[in-house]
């Protein structure tokens, strides 16, 4: 077979990625690849499915149109193929369907891991927890360890003193709540650097060793020294009081803490001058007038500022460390009760193949120590390795699929290939550990060892944007001089490195404009102008507003669809449960129940409907409603309960079909939290007002959604209203983690303030880095966000003018000036309005003439389940309870090898199995003067005997099933039925008085009568020549049936 | 080889009724239909009840009844007759490998285990143990145990490369049946492929029909064979009349898989009765609509669900439609509500904490038991109420804590009392009595109608539980915790199933391999997506493809072949006078896609990509987007308004009337059932006992001593903190009294700063009230203190985490909406901008002392905030007489509108400020609300 090479792909936006991915993966198999072999990742399922669907209809099409195989055919190399070719690879990857490798990375990673438990350190299956049960888990692990009383054991104590240093100087009195804020912000921090000594350790921050440290003890020494030292004539009155202040506010400051004003100012300026002051000679700015320092206060105010920067640094070391040991006793916890119970999240998943972390390598060719041979156990072989959207592909991802991707990449026969497509400039995932430097880096290993060995391919040719959104994306982006204005260099040069200048490819009318608004309401108002004005709806155009953050889509669109009346949908994660009156009563209900003291949730029922409707039902009272809800939730779960609720209010919401909706995804929520079982309340509340769901893709609406969101989407027309904000360049807060080239974690840092790591080489240095890395990813969002238009984009900002900040709109005024535009402005309105009729919903439609064909359905019973009876629960329940029914089982078994008595010797019972309880009752049975009749031949001409006989049968329509204990039939010698006795044997344990009689034939009146009649239907006799008898063993009587015993109940059993 | 005779029924007719007639061919119809030396063998039980109904109804048309014959499944026919003593049940079987994975020494298992597990424990060893009986189960199947699975995969040639791992599993089964043998006790895998060499037939079985049967294990199949030798045996496939039999279907009647792979099988008028629908949901709609066309869909209607995920929303929109639907399945009994009990049981058995305690409490049956043990009076509502405000004030860690406080809480007494008892039952004696000790304890005193599901899961229960009492007394149960215990027994319970009976009427709702016995006319079938039908499994563990194959264990050819072809025979049965639709999802639940069974993509070449083309279109959501509407407004009911009010409240009534009504005159507050920790309002009342003590200390009047202070601060506070959290403090409470103290410490230091500056407390605590506009308002000033110069103030102590600025917490700027809003709360301030009041706490203070103090008094907050450095008095700077006025101004405004019965309209206020009232208000409080009562 062909090997068509390895390649690595730019693909700016619109370039069509997906059509040279699915190119690709159509020229594996034009080169005779077997599907099963070709891998292709990607990062959401989503993504994966609209993969496979194109590669089908890519096929197809090229099966049935001629001059499209054609077309197809030169793109794939493969200029031999024709229509029936395209279709024998259709075929082939049909077929193939259920063991292709196309999926996401979490997918595949999965399946890796499913496979090798054993040799992964897993003790065998394991689930991958959705996000809403791995935050169940935090919350019950962080209960558990809440709740452990009693005298605090090491571990405990151990973190209470980390939480106390993490947290230090600050009096945290919510400690759950911090705790959770440091979890959700720090867990995967502590799981890709587990080790103590990354965090807040010295010696691994600054190899070098670090001054200030050094004095971090002795500013109040230097303190007392510097008063003593300071020229106080040479100062006038507000100089002197500034100074007052510094040595009054000065002891009262804790490091941790932020520094006091007065402190600021004295430690701002002596950083102005430091070099000079540390030389010994240095002008002072105090109040701004320069005071000339001699070197004694030279050298006590430096002693004074290192020391407040030492003992500043030294906390937040401390910090983090305390931070560390909080985040690991809480991942001790976490590990024993949930990762080790087989409960993972996908990253968990991904980190058990981490080969840093100890892992072995996969391999596709060899097994061996260290090694897992992924073939044999995935049946699968994987020659051809497709990745997508390389450039938010993990370091950690990537560590896992190397070795693999290595092999195919080294293969001496050329018949394996690595394929991998991205766009750097829309790496905007980082958050979520994307790396968008492999991408080079990757290229540049394989190329330095062989050069040529991996290909380099570029698609810069727009298939999505018109030319006036392509003019001003080259204008923004292509604009380097402007870029390193706003942007640290580095970040604009890394940008400036992979950009080429982008084409449109699709020669169609369409605008482009830069505008302005004054503010947040201005720019809203000014986006529902233009909606209104172009009537994008209406003419069939796809329409998206891009904003930063869900919380703004979410206002944004509500302003749409209120103000404008605009179909608008936020396309953010909508909380269901919580959002709408319906809903909210509902879960009122269920809190008014379990918790009856929550005034809020009684007095809120009251106000609705429900509170009629409780009424209505009788349910007035607190423990009325306590009792019923509880016991509802208890056998119907909280589906079952919030159903059957929402059925009563139907006929209130029958006219509105969002709260029904409503209705029905809360119900679907709860179907997925029943699913385990808990039947908690508290938790379901704590869940379902955390439930959400993801509006789906929607056409003919304004689509408001963020930028992130939109990545991968195209649209007729883009509003960006939304882009405002602080530096480009600012990084993500929280802790600094500083990575070696190797991505390992060198060291982990709560960063100091400003005031003091801009002063400090290593932390500027990463501090730098970090702002470059932001500023790049910011311009990233940007490309994203200026990439998604097809035809026009109006771009809405509030004028820059002075500002300093160099945010987007900075950025777009000094690359566009102030205001710009391109194309025309006009596009829409050649675009006709159209009328769109609904498409009439799809039924299925009942089958015609159905009732000719409808088949009978019988009702069924068995005579043991008309049996009338209510148990004890303390017999119910008693381990002896199942011990009673096999004890009937085996007397019964007994007495069903009894043909006649005179037949029958002891011995012929088994006694294996059998106890020796159950022989002796039957012994006696059969012993007995009372139930001799009951074994004894009779004196007829022909006797038969029925024993543990099944019957099925029709009694006044409804099926019968069930088997007889003994019958004894007794025929004239013609065969004539003369009588016919039906015995069933009772093993319960009763005693031997009229009362308990008539007990049991209360009880099992019904059940005989049915046996009566099928006796009589079997034999064809007349029911009165049928006798019916119970044989109670316990006591060995015989209790006879008179016919119509329970005639008041014969036959009313229904289902 | 005798072989059996293999029929046809011709699949133009459903199934169950040919196969009742052929199976009573030749009857006169003059005495029963006596079929009792038959033994039929179908493939599920469902399909067994159907034809034994199918023969009662067939009998029934001739006025008679049936003996029938023996029904049985294919995997039965290893255990039919076959002893049963001696054999290891399923718990047994799980503990005897447990003791052999925990005994073992790794290092001579190291193809089985190339790395050690992370803990060697029960946990550990029981999944692993579930894990390796499920492969000897599934390699039974075919007859085969682990041990020989190296001979019989390396007998097929080309290398077996994991021989070393089966060899070390096969000697780790050894071990395991040793152990077992020990005990006189042997695996019943084994035990079956023995039987199976030698198979019994039950007394008077003359012939064996094989009926319907597309998949038989090949156990079963060696078992027929066996029997073949020596009576009549006879395979009746459901087919196609027109085509050779043996061509399609083997001597066992399975489908030959080269015969089924690339047969077109979908419904001939493919577009119109295949049916691509968003997800699950838009499924089960489709059903439902359907479902509700036909007047009484049960004998006309049925349906199959091939993918688990689409029964629950199809069972729930059934249920909301009004439409009975039956599964024959049951459903688990992990969702019933006796494995809820259970598994709190267990947590309470296990653990001393207070929470499965307090589940307990919430749980029905214990309601009722509790009811029964305190007669008429039991409220459960009064309980529950009383056991949230125990927890909420208390935050009890333990069972223990919590009835050391319960004297306060009257009906938590004996019902904690009671899970006290419970408690010792659960531990008093040895598991299982004890766990069946607790439950008799629960139920004891109820009688249960033995029809109910109750009874049906509590026969379950004491099952499991007996067994896992033989079980755990075989193998010494010694080294096992009793939550280990539980767990055993809850799992084996949690994985049965709970059956119940068919509602008359009801709709079918049937599993894919039920499907070709079932008539109705109609059938629809949901979840016709890949992976569920055909059934697929790729890679595993232990068994991979390539090794099935090997072995001869089903394959997923096999698969294929045999749902190809139920889905001809479905169709086909249909094919005049019925109907079949199949229904398939393009995403999951989830929203992840989902593709097309491959088996709609069965065709000939030419409709192929027309057939792609339909199947992987894009749908419309299912899921519509409807623009925001409002079910409905509330309506509050309208009180009259209170004749007291507090500061605190009036500040309410500031920032929305509205809200000030719903807090103090219907008195709606939350409560948060998952509180663990101390709220602010906790917080706040222990740093204030200790600060009111300190305050009415008389001999510590002058003391300026800050160690002397702090010491009697801390010693305060601990008495207050012990008074109301006792001895045992979880670790939030640990780490937030140390809060509490580091923030008296730092009081203690601001207090002997402000004594030595000459103020000294001369009052604390101190309440008020004073009419005012047609209101009483009352508070309680925190401290009054007094300078040695003459100097008085009032001061109030903030315990929140930022220290406050009374004008900022008192005043802010004017926002666009104030202009609606009533006067009385704007005034201009000295430099002339315009300031509304937020708070009136400080001037109302003032206010009330001044009778008393003179109109001189300054006032101020003493700050204690989680920044220990920043705790500091501080008094409101310029407060002046002008300022009072307006103050007073706007009370009196405030109070005359509240004691008026103002209350309306609303404040709007940002959702993210307005979460204590988020679950009322939606889109705007007043578009929220039908307000009944006056308006401003
Ligand atoms: S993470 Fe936990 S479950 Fe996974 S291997 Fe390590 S110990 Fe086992």
């Amino acid at each position: 077979m062909k090997a068509p090479g390895h390649q690595m792909i730019l693909a700016s936006a619109g370039s069509g990625k997906t059509y040279a991915l699915t190119n690709r993966f159509v020229q594996l198999l034009a080169g005779g690849a077997a599907p099963e072999r070709i891998v292709a990742l990607t990062f959401t399922r989503k993504a994966a499915g609209e993969f496979f669907d194109e590669i089908l209809k890519k096929l197809a099409r090229a099966a049935t149109e001629p001059a499209y195989a054609r077309q197809l055919a030169r793109e794939v190399d493969a200029t031999a193929l024709g229509p029936v070719d395209f279709l024998r690879l259709l075929r082939a990857v049909i077929d193939a369907m259920p063991r292709l490798s196309l999926g996401t990375l979490d997918g595949f990673f999965a399946r890796i891991v499913r496979s090798f438990p054993l040799e992964l350190g897993l003790s065998g299956d394991f689930e991958v927890m959705e996000e809403s049960v791995a935050r169940r888990e935090r919350r019950r692990v962080l209960r558990r360890m809440f709740t452990a009383a009693g005298e605090p054991d090491d571990a405990q104590r151990e973190f209470i003193e980390a939480f106390k240093r993490a947290t230090f100087g600050v009096e945290e009195k919510r400690l759950a709540r911090v705790l959770d804020g440091f979890l959700d912000r720090h867990a995967e921090k502590f799981l890709a650097a587990p080790e103590s000594e990354r965090w807040g350790e010295p010696a691994h921050i600054w190899p070098e060793g670090c001054g200030w440290l050094a004095d971090a003890g002795r500013r109040e020494q230097a303190a007392k020294t510097l008063r003593a030292a300071w020229p106080w004539a040479e100062l006038n009155e507000k100089q002197r009081t500034r100074l007052e202040m510094f040595f009054l506010a000065l002891p009262e400051w804790s490091p941790g803490a932020p520094l006091p004003d007065a402190v600021a100012y004295i430690v701002k300026n002596a950083f102005l001058v430091w070099d000079d002051l540390r030389r010994g000679r240095a002008d002072f700015t105090l109040e701004r007038k320069k005071i000339a320092l001699d070197a004694g206060a030279c050298a006590a105010l430096v002693a004074v500022v290192s020391g407040i920067a030492g003992a500043e640094l030294a906390r937040r070391l401390e910090m983090t460390r305390g931070l560390f040991a909080v985040l690991r006793g809480y991942e001790r916890n976490y590990h024993d009760s949930v990762r080790r119970l087989g409960r993972l999240t996908f990253a968990d998943v991904q980190r058990l193949l981490l080969p840093a972390a100890g892992a072995p390598v996969l391999s596709g060719d060899e097994a061996g120590e260290a090694r897992l041979l992924v073939d044999w156990r995935l049946d699968a072989k994987f020659d051809h390795w497709l990745l997508d959207e390389f450039q938010d592909t993990s370091f950690g991802q990537w560590s896992v699929l190397r070795n693999l991707i290595d092999e195919a990449v080294q293969d001496a026969e050329k018949r394996r290939s690595f394929f991998y497509v991205g766009d750097v400039k829309q790496a905007i995932f980082s958050w979520r550990e994307g790396d968008p430097r492999l991408f080079r880096e990757i290229f540049n290993h394989y190329n330095q060892a062989e050069p040529g060995m991996i290909a380099e391919g570029r698609l810069d040719q727009s298939w999505r944007s018109g030319p006036a959104v392509v003019a001003m994306v080259n204008r923004v982006f292509g604009d380097t001089a402007a870029l390193r204005e706003i942007v640290p260099a580095s970040a604009a040069d890394t940008w400036a490195r992979e950009w080429r200048e982008h084409v449109s490819a699709k020669p169609q009318p369409g605008y482009a404009e830069l505008r302005h608004a004054e503010d947040e309401a201005g720019r809203f108002a000014e986006t529902l102008r233009i909606l209104r004005e172009i009537e994008p709806l209406k003419r069939g155009l796809e329409v998206a507003v891009l904003v930063r953050k869900n919380d703004t889509a979410a206002a944004l669109a509500d302003y749409l669809r209120r103000e404008g009346k605009l179909a608008a949908v936020a396309e953010s994660d909508v909380p269901v449960a919580i959002d709408n009156p319906l809903t909210c009563a509902l879960l009122a209900l269920l809190r008014a129940a379990a918790h009856p003291g929550d005034s809020m949730a009684q007095e809120h029922l009251r106000m609705t409907p429900l509170g009629g409707l409780l009424e209505a039902e009788g349910m007035v009272s607190r423990d009325a409603l306590t009792a019923r809800l509880l016991a509802e939730i208890h056998t119907d779960g909280f589906a079952g309960t919030l159903e059957h609720w929402l059925r009563k209010l139907a006929p209130v919401i029958a006219e509105d079909a969002f709260s029904t909706e409503r209705g029905r995804l809360l119900v679907e929520a709860a179907e997925a939290f029943d699913e385990n079982g808990s039947r908690d309340v508290a938790e379901f509340l704590e869940f379902a007002e955390r439930h959400a769901v993801r509006d789906a893709d929607m056409a003919g609406v304004v689509r408001v959604m963020t930028i992130h969101k939109s990545k991968g989407l195209g649209f007729d027309l883009v509003l960006l209203p939304d882009l405002e904000g602080k530096t480009l360049a600012e990084r993500r807060d929280g802790l600094a983690v500083q990575k070696a080239e190797d991505r390992s974690v060198e060291w982990v840092l709560e960063l100091p303030a400003k005031l003091f790591y801009e002063r400090d080489p290593v932390l500027a240095a990463h501090v730098t880095a970090a702002e470059a890395d932001a500023a790049y990813e910011s311009l990233c969002l940007l490309y994203v966000a200026m990439t998604r238009a097809k035809r026009a984009m109006i771009v809405i900002t509030e004028p820059a003018g002075e500002s300093v900040s160099r945010n987007f709109p900075k950025l777009l005024e000094t690359a566009l000036g102030e205001t710009w535009s391109e194309g025309d402005p006009a596009w829409w309105r050649a675009l006709p309005l159209i009328e769109k009729a609904p498409a009439p919903a799809e039924t299925l439609g009942a089958l015609a003439g159905g009732e000719a064909a409808r088949v009978a359905r019988l009702l069924s019973t068995t005579p043991s389940g008309t049996e009338r009876a209510t148990v004890g629960g303390r017999a119910l329940f008693a381990l002896s309870a199942g011990r009673a029914a096999a004890f009937g089982t085996a007397v019964h078994a007994l007495l069903a090898a009894v043909e006649w008595k005179e037949l029958q010797v002891a011995t012929d019972w088994p006694a294996g199995g059998m106890e020796a309880e159950a022989v002796a009752e039957a012994q006696a049975c059969l012993d007995a003067p009372a139930l001799a009749e009951v074994w004894t031949r009779p004196s007829c001409d022909l006797a038969e005997v029925w024993r543990e006989r099944a019957f099925e049968g029709v009694l006044d329509s409804v099926w019968v099933t069930g088997v007889f204990d003994r019958v004894v039939v007794e025929r004239t010698v013609t065969g004539a039925v003369v009588r016919v006795t039906v015995y069933d044997f009772k093993t319960d344990r009763v005693e031997d008085t009229p009362e308990e009689r008539t007990r049991v034939i209360a009880r099992y009146a019904r059940q005989l009568e049915t046996y009566r009649k099928m006796a009589a239907l079997l034999t064809g006799a007349s029911l009165a020549q049928v006798g019916c008898a119970l044989v109670l063993t316990a006591v060995r009587r015989r209790v006879e049936l008179p016919p119509g015993a329970d005639l008041a109940g014969s036959g009313e059993r229904s289902g | 080889m005798p072989l059996p005779r293999l029929h046809v029924l011709p699949w133009d007719q459903p199934l169950v009724r040919s196969a009742a007639a052929w199976l009573s061919a030749g009857w006169s119809g003059k005495a029963p239909l006596d079929l009792s030396d038959r033994l039929v063998i179908v493939p599920t039980r469902q399909s067994g009840r159907r034809l034994r109904e199918a023969l009662a109804a067939l009998a029934a048309v001739r006025g008679q009844a049936v003996f029938p014959p023996k029904v049985v499944l294919p995997e039965i026919l290893a255990t039919l007759e076959a002893p049963v003593a001696g054999l290891a049940t399923a718990m047994e079987g799980q503990l005897a490998w447990v003791e052999v994975l925990r005994g073992i020494s790794l290092d001579e298992f190291r193809d089985v285990f190339p790395v050690d597990p992370p803990a060697r424990n029960f946990a550990w060893a029981r999944r692993l143990a579930t894990q390796l009986l499920r492969l000897q189960g599934t390699l039974a199947e075919a007859g085969l145990r682990i041990g020989d699975v190296v001979a019989v995969a390396s007998a097929a040639g080309g290398g077996f490369p994991e021989s070393a791992r089966w060899r070390q599993l096969g000697e780790l089964e050894r071990r395991v049946d040793a152990a077992l043998a020990a005990r006189g006790l042997r695996d019943p895998q084994a035990a079956k492929i023995g039987f199976a060499k030698a198979p019994i037939l039950p007394p008077g079985i003359a012939r064996i029909h094989v009926i319907g049967t597309p998949d038989p294990l090949p156990l079963a199949l060696s078992i027929l064979e066996k029997h073949a030798a020596r009576l009549p045996v006879d395979v009746l496939v459901h087919g196609p009349a027109s085509e050779p039999v043996d061509a399609l279907f083997d001597a066992w009647g399975r489908p030959r898989p080269d015969a089924w792979a690339a047969r077109s099988v979908a419904p001939a008028d493919f577009t119109q009765r295949v049916h691509l629908c968003a997800d699950p949901a838009a499924q089960a709609a489709r059903i439902v609509a359907l479902a509700r066309d036909y007047a009484a869909p049960d004998g006309l209607l049925a349906v199959g669900v091939a993918d688990a995920e689409v029964l629950p929303p199809l069972e729930n929109a059934l249920t909301r439609a009004g439409l009975p639907a039956f599964n024959p399945e049951g459903r688990p009994r992990r969702r019933d509500g006796l494995y809820a009990l259970l598994a709190t049981l267990a947590a309470f058995a296990g653990e001393a904490g207070f929470e499965p305690a307090a589940a307990l409490l919430r749980c029905p049956d214990v309601l009722a038991w509790l009811s029964v043990r305190e007669g008429g009076a039991f409220s459960p509502s009064a309980l529950l109420r009383e056991l949230d405000e125990l927890t909420a004030r208390h935050l009890p860690p333990t069972l223990a804590a919590a009835r050391a406080h319960a004297e306060e809480f009257p009906r938590v007494v004996p019902a904690l009392a009671a899970l006290a008892e419970l408690q010792r039952a659960l531990t008093a004696e040895a598991f299982p009595a004890s766990a069946a000790a607790a439950l008799t304890l629960i139920f004891g005193a109820r009688r249960i109608d033995i029809t109910t599901p109750l009874a049906g899961s509590a026969e379950a229960w004491t099952d499991a539980l007996r067994e896992a009492g033989t079980a755990l007394a075989v193998f010494g149960a010694s080294e096992w915790t009793l939550a280990e215990k539980w767990e055993l027994v809850l799992q084996q319970f949690a994985e049965s199933r709970q059956a119940a009976e068919k509602p008359p009427g009801a709709l079918d709702l049937l599993g894919w391999l039920e499907l070709p016995w079932e008539d109705a006319p109609h059938l629809v079938v949901a979840g016709f997506n890949d992976g569920s039908v055909p059934e697929a499994v790729v890679g595993d563990v232990f068994l991979p493809e390539a090794l099935r194959v090997r072995l001869g264990l089903k394959t997923n050819a096999v698969r294929f072949a045999r749902d190809a072809y139920l889905l001809a025979a479905c169709g086909a049965s249909r094919a005049a006078g019925g109907r079949l639709d199949l229904l398939l999802g393009r995403t999951s639940a989830a929203g992840d896609p989902r593709r097309p069974s491959r088996l709609l993509l069965q065709c000939a070449d030419a409709e192929l990509p027309a057939r792609v083309a339909r199947l992987f279109r894009s749908v419309e959501t299912a899921r519509p987007n409807l623009p925001w509407a409002r079910a409905w407004k509330l309506h509050p009911r309208v009180s009259p308004p209170p004749a007291r009010v507090s500061v605190t409240a009036l500040k309410d009534y500031l920032a929305c009337p509205f809200r000030f009504y719903l807090k103090h005159v219907l008195r709606m507050g939350r409560l948060d059932p998952s509180k663990a920790e101390l709220d602010a309002l906790d917080f706040g009342t222990l740093v204030h006992a200790a600060l009111q003590r300190l305050g009415e200390a008389e001999a510590l009047r002058d003391c300026t001593d800050a160690a002397v202070l702090r010491d009697f601060l801390l010693e305060r506070f601990e008495i207050a903190a012990r008074a109301r959290y006792g001895a045992d403090l979880t670790l939030p409470l640990v780490v937030q009294l140390e809060s509490a103290r580091q923030r008296l410490r730092a009081a203690a230091e601001v207090e002997a700063r402000e004594r030595a500056a000459g103020w000294r407390t001369e009052r604390v605590e101190w309440p008020f009230e004073f009419p005012l506009g047609g209101l009483v308002v009352r508070g309680k000033i925190d401290r009054i203190d007094r300078h040695a110069d003459g100097r008085v103030r009032v001061l109030d102590y903030k315990t929140s985490d930022t220290a406050k600025e009374p004008a900022k917490a008192h005043l802010r700027p004017v926002r666009t909406d104030d202009a609606a809003g009533p006067e009385w709360r704007v005034f201009n301030d000295v430099a002339g901008k315009a300031r509304v009041w937020s708070d009136l706490q400080l001037p109302l203070y003032r206010r009330a002392v001044a009778p008393e103090w003179g109109d001189a008094v300054t006032c101020g907050y003493f700050n204690l905030p989680k920044a220990a450095g920043e705790a500091a008095v501080a008094e409101w700077a310029d407060f002046s007489r002008e300022l009072q006025a307006e103050a007073e101004r706007c009370a009196l405004g405030a109070a005359t509108a509240i004691a008026a019965g103002v209350f309306w309209p609303p404040a709007e206020l940002p959702a993210r400020e307005d979460e204590d009232w988020a679950e009322l208000f939606h889109q705007g409080a007043a578009a929220s609300v039908e307000w009944e009562g006056r308006i401003a």
